[in-house]
């Protein structure tokens, strides 16, 4: 029962991790239809960040923990600029930015690697190790309460979601499309930057953990559905129990429950594409 | 006929230069002529039928370990594991591709990036079937008809992959099949109207580009007579991804210009930034999308034009 | 001598959410005929054009093609039992020359496999397919602009390349989506001479039209639409003086 309780716990904790780099993936790809594969290496960057400023120079954790995410903010506003404005206004093929984050992504991980040794970094717990897996939980609460709340009462989420249905008739409204644009990667990158930050303590920033959340997130995302903001918290959570369920029970070694995320997202993409939630 | 007499002629002069190469640049040589004869068929998948996927080196190791396998473990003769490791890419291939495909979007790309992922972790945990991190080695290639090729007689077999692939593909290209891969790359909703079945062309071009992957990989299993985990890696994924937009997207000669380019640019510069290379390369990408999305091949046609 | 109904309309209804765009319409199309389609914007026109090219799935009714029930397929079986299209708003290939663009439009046509593709065996049939579209590019008049890049084509000259494409999947059935739009009146006249020339061969046509004075010289028979419904069909001639089409079609352009 003990056993049980703490599985649900951890899995639970995991599955706000994913849900958060879902959510990240959702805020960029419903106003502007971009898939940015980065959402990943910004987690690493913010793994990284909580590295540097919490367990390097020992700054107090919420101090910390408020200057990565305005750190993220400006990297995900930065790489907007650099990577995906320039091709949205020139009218390029959506393929273009996607590879140009492509782009980013092997840049993103590089600079970290060459700036960092290659072996593990620590990131000091929030509350103690016992109470991580809740703070995470806690955390990834305000986060989603937030986003949806945002969406759903403030008319700046209106225009967000008004530009998810049809960019052209946005514009003709009057929504400043590339703020919207810049604001998405801003917040897809605090969303991500957040969900490396409250990680890292357990796996330890290192400069090759973005790839696995970034399927996994991905993965969240397609489970849950992309038309709705509480869909990427319960396709996180859902690939999370997946996971644990599978390394506690099933006779394959650790590693192959990597697998899990690959075999969901076969699944839900040949029966039900649309994700669990539906778009209103 | 002149056509034919031309390929001749690339095929003996490829061929010739590895006689006149040393042992060390022999290897070298080899490497090259592989990662060109990727970034072909993956410049068809990509830059022709306009599908991101990051599993063409996971293809390449299921080719290169499932012949290691068959023949060294399961002991089966040399043609049979030769096809049931093509039969194994395409089935893989078929399972990634069927449920990503058909659908709008760049589902493709994340499962093939998961698969690609997948793909080391059983490659590491694998045990004594594919030698866990440590990967296979102590084999030797088949004798055939009485004699084992090797030195540049090697490096020859692997310029008949590169130019069998590019026939192959040159063919695929000036067909229905590369109009249609083409057609579905511009506008998936005209090419419909036209008749084009696009989740099946988006298929075919998937298995048949992960097949001609794996094929490779076959031949590489015998350049080094060891696979391990690491060259089959996401790593050189992107990078071929990288070659692939460097030279120029869509074009056969873009992909062999970007893939030399790429291939040899570390060997020269090594001695000045150590193995930050890859971080020169992803700002290369990230330029060459800003500036000139049609790669060097482009940057060559607009100087030609104005000059 | 009325030929053989190639497209039979029954019924056809489309709702888009509470919106009835299509209400039971029904309306046929024979071999080598005009049947244009007229009626103001938002009158269901391209709706229609859409179900029966099977973009949009119906909400309910019957097109038969050939005698067979289309509604439910995909596009591109649509297109391979001979249905072609042109769109009303250019949409070539971009990424290849104006020939290729029309041998797209033969895909359907090829009857050569992957393996003979590789094999080299299709290599004959692509020259014929080949020799065919450079026919059709004379026939619409582009004849000497085959290898040109599709961007260098005037509007003009891309409406025509649209109408070669759709030519080249040898259809038994046209549909045009407003073929006049955009173009310069000599244009217009340069097109109608095209379109009978197509109705000649014993291909049946449905023009979907915005501009009466283009479709009515041209027309066989008119249907016209208006919210959806069919509120008039017959010759043109008929159709000119008809008070509900006057009442519809011309009094919503003179209040607009």
């Amino acid at each position: 029962m003990q056993d049980f309780l703490e599985l649900t716990v951890s899995a639970a904790a995991s599955g706000c991790i994913y849900g958060l780099i879902a959510l990240a993936y959702l805020l960029m790809i419903r106003p502007t239809g971009i898939i940015n594969f980065a959402v990943g290496e910004w987690a690493m960057v913010g793994a990284f960040g909580g590295y540097l400023l919490l367990s390097k120079f020992e700054w107090p954790y919420p101090l910390g923990m408020a200057a990565v995410l305005v750190f993220m903010l400006v990297i995900g506003w930065l790489t907007e600029r650099i990577a995906v404005r320039p091709l949205v206004e020139r009218g390029a093929p959506l393929l273009a930015p996607i590879l140009a984050l492509l782009g980013m992504l092997v840049v993103f991980r590089e600079a970290i690697s060459v700036s960092f040794a290659p072996d593990p970094h620590p990131v000091p717990y929030a509350l103690g190790i016992q109470r991580q897996s809740f703070f995470i939980i806690a955390v990834t609460s305000v986060v989603f309460i937030g986003v949806w709340l945002f969406f759903e009462r403030t008319i700046a989420g209106k225009s967000f979601e008004a530009v998810a249905i049809h960019r052209r008739a946005a514009a003709l409204m009057g929504i400043n499309l590339s703020r919207v644009t810049a604001l998405s990667f801003a917040a897809g990158a605090g969303a991500a930057g957040l969900a490396g930050l409250l990680v890292s303590p357990n796996v330890s920033a290192h400069y090759l953990m973005g790839v696995p959340l970034a399927i996994q997130g991905f993965t969240a995302l397609v489970i849950g559905g992309v038309g709705r903001v509480e869909g990427a918290l319960l396709g996180g959570l859902l690939l999370a129990f997946a996971e644990q369920l599978t390394v506690r029970y099933a006779p394959i070694p650790a590693g192959y429950a990597q697998g899990v995320p690959l075999l969901l997202l076969m699944l839900f993409l040949l029966l039900r594409p649309t994700g669990l939630l539906r778009a209103k | 006929m002149s056509s034919l007499l031309r390929w001749l002629g690339a095929a003996l002069l490829l061929a010739g230069a590895a006689f006149l190469l040393s042992d060390y640049h022999n290897d070298v040589y080899r490497k090259l002529l592989l990662w060109v004869t990727l970034a072909l068929s993956y410049n068809f998948l990509f830059g022709i039928c306009g599908q991101i996927a990051f599993s063409h080196f996971a293809f390449y190791g299921i080719g290169a370990y499932s012949v290691v396998i068959f023949l060294f473990q399961f002991h089966l003769p040399f043609p049979l594991a030769i096809l049931l490791g093509i039969a194994l890419c395409i089935l893989f291939a078929l399972a990634v591709a069927i449920p990503s495909a058909r659908l709008e979007g760049f589902y493709l790309a994340l499962a093939t990036l998961a698969l690609a992922q997948l793909f080391i972790v059983v490659l590491n945990e694998g045990g004594a079937v594919t030698g866990g991190p440590g990967g296979l080695a102590n084999y030797k290639l088949p004798e055939f008809l009485g004699t084992r090729i090797r030195g540049p007689w090697y490096t020859a077999v692997i310029v008949l992959l590169l130019l069998g692939t590019l026939a192959v593909l040159w063919r695929l290209d000036r067909s229905w099949f590369g109009r249609a891969c083409r057609a579905v790359r511009d506008n998936p909703e005209v090419a419909a109207a036209m008749g084009v079945d696009v989740a099946r062309t988006k298929v075919t071009a998937f298995t048949l580009t992960s097949a001609l992957a794996g094929i490779a990989g076959m031949v590489y299993a015998f350049v080094d007579n060891t696979v391990n985990p690491p060259i089959f890696g996401l790593d050189n994924a992107f990078l071929l991804l990288f070659m692939v937009i460097v030279g120029g997207a869509g074009r056969h000669a873009g992909a062999i210009i970007g893939a030399a380019l790429l291939f040899l640019v570390p060997f020269v510069l090594s001695p000045l930034i150590g193995h930050h290379h890859v971080l020169v390369f992803g700002v290369l990408v990230v330029a060459a999308i800003l500036l000139q999305p049609r790669g060097l091949v482009g940057l060559y046609d607009a100087i030609r034009r104005h000059p | 001598m009325p030929s053989a109904a190639i497209l039979e309309v029954r019924g056809l209804t489309k709702r888009f959410g509470g919106l009835t765009a299509v209400s039971s319409l029904g309306f046929e199309v024979r071999e080598g005929e005009i049947l244009g389609m007229i009626g103001p914007n938002g009158a269901g026109k391209s709706t229609t054009f859409n179900l029966i090219a099977g973009t949009y799935a119906a909400t309910q009714g019957e097109v038969r093609f050939a005698g067979e029930q289309i509604l439910g397929l995909p596009p591109h079986r649509i297109a391979a039992r001979g249905v072609m299209r042109t769109f009303q708003h250019n949409r070539p290939f971009g990424g290849m020359p104006v020939i290729d663009n029309v041998l797209v439009g033969a895909h359907t046509r090829f009857a050569s496999g992957l393996w003979a593709v590789v094999g080299g065996r299709a290599l004959r049939e692509e020259t014929q397919r080949r020799k065919r579209a450079a026919e059709l590019i004379e026939f619409v008049g582009l004849g000497e602009l085959p290898h040109a890049d599709v961007a260098t084509l005037s509007f003009g000259q891309g409406r025509l390349l649209e109408i070669a494409r759709a030519l080249a999947g040898e259809p038994r059935l046209l549909l045009f989506d407003e073929p006049a739009a955009g173009l310069t009146l000599a244009e217009c006249e340069r097109l109608a001479g095209i379109i009978r020339g197509i109705a000649a061969r014993g291909i049946a046509v449905l023009l979907i039209e915005h501009d009466m004075h283009f479709l009515l010289p041209l027309a066989q028979r008119v249907a016209v639409l208006n919210f959806g419904v069919k509120i008039a069909d017959g010759l043109p001639e008929q159709i000119r003086n008809h008070p509900a089409v006057l009442e519809a079609y011309l009094g919503s352009h003179a209040a607009a």
